[in-house]
């Protein structure tokens, strides 16, 4: 029990936010003047302060809130955007995102603001020069108090004051709240995290005596107070805390700050209960703007009505239709064996409602690549300008969805490509312009659906890739020889920088060229079932096109049986099937290949590969052959009998058997029989 | 036997034969017991890996726990049972020649594993316990099943 349980919704909303500031920072930098996407940033980082606040998360809070006071001068028209600080307030995105994950991976390192809440304070007081008079009056005000004792013994440092005093700009008051629980109350820390949140939803947190950690360890009698932000009326929030169960007491006092600005009504609020009335409701009438303009842009920000699932919960689900499509198959079969109308009827209506079910599942694991996508505008500005280069980031089809497996994967390999093109493709302003281009260079990244699969591609307008400079640099690594480079076309030449250790880049920078990222990408795009291809031309740019199947879950299979056993190969990696005698197998160089269309395809007997046992089918007059290809190479099969097309879900081999190559995982037959996918490639090698 | 109480000393142990001896593994790590059925040969595993078989929609690995120990291998019975156990998390599945019964063992009554113990090495022993005048053979079920080890070396 205890905050705990919320860490995980912390983390989410944190990160989700984080993703909002970078977005909306980028887009400040582009345009320092817009109002709206400051106020989305300050609603950001308000957020993060007070969520972080609750949680106990002191560093970040106090990040956050020094941020904030960058932003409300920024807002307010005292600061000019100028880069110096858009930079910092990226680095202290950095910094939370840091925070965040040190926190998410339940590491005790934790990130050192320090210099970071500095530079932003001396940003904040760069004003100072230029409207001395007023900030003269503030500084004057905040060393008289720089810690201010309640009457319940709650001592604020400056960082809170100043917290305090922003929020009172806005509207809101803050009240010291003591808490009394009734004596032999059994649930101390759930009472008190229940208050902290009844708190948090009518304002914000600041201190709690004792601090929430200690509030959640139950290490504290029947009392406890906090200093707390709310909009609300004092008997308001008295009320609600009332209404929690086992809270004996509540007593709502308003915090007395002095500060420059609302010195007379600190004055007159002194520390009694009568008088809050009167000044709350004053400070609320210039409040309304200021609080409901954020809330109604919340609102438009949120869109339609959803739930939030745990992706376990999906992948049980997805599992369970599994099922269900394993015995509706199972169902089929009988109702074919026995023939009765009224079986073959309910059969049909029930593999109509299993098709549905089964979209529907699919559609809600679907995730729009736009999660993905978001974090590359600020990759590539950073990139870029780390390269001395001018790149224009275009996004297009970001609402394309995907399947939840595929997205969380395929972030790195465009991460790769990206950076490539960047590094490689777009050449530097000075090189553009003699070549008469824009010394903007621009790079799209393009989704959209096809058929059944998604296409992502990266394309840049930079250098491109030259064909020939490729097979030189290929020939000098050995990697092919002069007759097969002599052979090569362009395409195929440019198609060598897949292979593991390509680089072409003459220097290696921090950013590529070490020779390992085409190879990396091709690799795990094609783990994912997908191809990935370049088409380039010399100084009009590259277009890399990667091709995704929409979901890992379900595919469809050929069935095989090699003597008694069944395999299912991915029909996305067949090309075709065929029939052979023995006699149409040549050797070349002890490898068995036929000739098929005037192409030579290495010959893989399935039943060797995997050590089937013999069965004595293997001097059959006719053999079956299935093409499989992986990317460009072709090959080969021979197994006994093609069985059939079917739908099949796909099943992990767990943990134990993971490491067997030849085997992508298992499916359950209609029969509940166990049959193993092969992984073609692997076959292949 | 079974007695009505037992404190936190008493262990419940599932007893089951591989050959003439007897063997006992924690019932907590017993989800429950299956007739022999339809096992799918893995290609390339190792070779105590009797294969795959399909539990209410879940692939499971079976392992061949004599086999895996180094016994002498005998034919399925009407008796063969497959002993569902979950080991840090894997399920697997135990081929054994029979399930006798479940009992309680005090934890007095258990000593720590010796060299070798009816022909099995000490690695995959967890005790040796004493019932009546019946030596029970204690597996240690992660090193049998190989759990982060070697778990899929000898292929």
């Amino acid at each position: 029990m205890g905050l705990n349980q919320y860490m995980g919704m912390f983390l989410e909303e944190s990160r989700e936010h984080l993703q909002t500031l970078n977005r909306c920072l980028l887009s400040l930098e582009n345009d320092p003047r817009n109002l709206t996407v400051l106020d989305e940033i300050f609603r950001s980082a308000h957020t993060i302060k007070g969520m972080s606040a609750t949680m106990g998360f002191t560093a970040i809070a106090e990040l956050t809130h020094e941020m904030e006071n960058v932003l409300d001068l920024l807002r307010k028209g005292q600061l000019a955007a100028s880069r110096g600080i858009i930079d910092t307030l990226f680095k202290c995105l950095d910094t939370l995102e840091q925070s965040v994950e040190s926190i998410a991976s339940n590491s005790e390192a934790t990130v050192d603001i320090k210099p970071l809440a500095a530079k932003l304070a001396k940003l904040a007081a760069g004003k100072d020069e230029a409207e001395p008079v007023q900030a003269a009056a503030v500084k004057a005000a905040a060393p008289v108090s720089p810690v201010i004792a309640t009457s319940s013994g709650i001592t604020l440092n400056d960082t809170e004051i100043d917290v305090i005093k922003a929020a009172s700009r806005q509207g809101y008051a803050a009240y010291e709240v003591q808490v009394g629980l009734r004596e032999g109350c059994l649930l101390k820390s759930a009472r008190a995290y229940m208050v902290m949140n009844a708190l948090d939803e009518l304002g914000d947190v600041i201190k709690s005596v004792p601090p929430a950690e200690e509030l959640e360890k139950e290490n504290f009698e029947y009392s406890f107070s906090v200093v707390a932000l709310s909009d609300a009326e004092p008997e308001k929030v008295q009320q609600t805390l009332l209404a929690i169960s086992e809270i004996d007491s509540a007593t709502v006092l308003p915090l007395a700050i002095p500060d420059a600005a609302s010195a007379q009504e600190v004055k007159s609020a002194a520390v009694q209960e009568d008088k809050p009335e009167a000044e709350a409701p004053a400070v609320k009438q210039d409040a309304p703007p200021a609080a409901d303009a954020p809330s109604a842009a919340d609102k438009k920000l949120r869109g339609g009505q959803s739930v939030r699932v745990d992706i376990d919960k999906l992948d049980t689900l997805l599992n369970l239709v599994g099922e269900l499509v394993i015995n509706k198959t199972r169902l089929e079969q009988i109702g074919l064996s026995h023939r009765l109308t009224d079986l073959t009827e309910t059969i049909e209506q029930m593999d109509r409602v299993t098709t549905d079910l089964q979209a529907v599942v699919m559609k809600v694991r679907m995730v729009p690549v736009g999660q993905v996508f978001n974090r590359f505008p600020r990759m590539v500005r950073d990139l870029s300008r780390d390269l001395n280069k001018e790149v224009n980031l275009i996004i297009q089809g970001e609402e394309t969805e995907l399947d939840r497996t595929v997205i969380d994967e395929i972030g790195d390999p465009l991460v790769h490509l990206l950076r490539n093109a960047i590094d490689h493709g777009i050449e530097s302003p000075a090189e553009r312009e003699a070549k008469g281009k824009n010394p903007v260079g621009e790079i799209r990244l393009i989704a959209r659906h096809e058929g059944n699969n998604v296409i992502i591609m990266v394309e840049d307008d930079g250098a491109g890739v030259n064909p020939e400079v490729v097979k030189q640099k290929a020939l000098e690594k050995g990697m092919i020889n002069q007759a097969e480079a002599e052979k090569m076309d362009a395409a195929e030449a440019v198609r060598l920088l897949f292979l593991p250790g390509f680089s072409t880049a003459k220097v290696v920078t921090d950013v590529s060229g070490r020779g390992v990222g085409m190879d990396a990408v091709k690799t795990k795009i094609e783990s994912l079932g997908g191809m990935v291809d370049v088409e380039t031309k010399v100084n009009e740019g590259s277009r890399f096109k990667i091709r995704l199947p929409l979901t890992l879950a379900i595919i469809q299979a050929l069935l095989v049986k090699v003597c008694e056993e069944i395999y299912a190969i991915p029909l996305g990696s067949i090309d075709s099937t065929i029939n052979i005698t023995p006699g149409d197998i040549k050797t070349i160089q002890n490898q068995e290949v036929i000739l098929l269309r005037g192409q030579i395809i290495p010959i893989v007997r399935l039943g060797n590969v995997l050590g089937v046992p013999e069965c004595g089918k293997e001097n059959a007059e006719e053999l079956y052959v299935v093409i499989v290809h992986m990317g460009e190479q072709k090959a080969g099969v021979i197994v006994d009998t093609l069985i059939g097309q079917q739908e099949i879900v796909i099943k992990s081999l767990g943990k134990l058997l993971a490491s067997i190559k030849v085997l992508a995982g298992a499916t359950i037959l209609g029969d509940g029989r166990v049959a193993l996918i092969l992984d073609v490639g692997s076959i292949m090698q | 036997m079974a007695e009505n109480t037992f404190d936190d000393r008493d262990i419940q142990l599932v007893i089951f034969k591989l050959g003439r001896e007897d063997y006992g593994i924690s019932i907590l790590q017993v989800q429950e017991i299956k007739r022999i059925l339809d096992i799918t040969r893995v290609p390339n595993s190792p070779d105590y890996i009797k294969g795959v078989i399909n539990l209410r929609g879940s692939v499971l690995p079976v392992l061949d726990l004599k086999k895996r120990l180094h016994l002498p291998p005998a034919d399925y019975t009407e008796d063969t049972r497959i002993i569902i156990v979950k080991v840090e998390e894997i399920v697997v599945g135990l081929i054994v020649d029979a399930v006798s019964e479940v009992t309680t063992l005090s934890s007095e009554n258990i000593e720590p594993p010796t060299t070798v113990v009816g022909g099995v090495s000490a690695q995959y022993l967890s005790g040796v316990g004493k019932q009546d005048d019946n030596l029970l053979i204690l597996l240690n079920l992660a090193a049998i099943v190989g759990v982060g080890a070697e778990a899929g070396k000898a292929s």
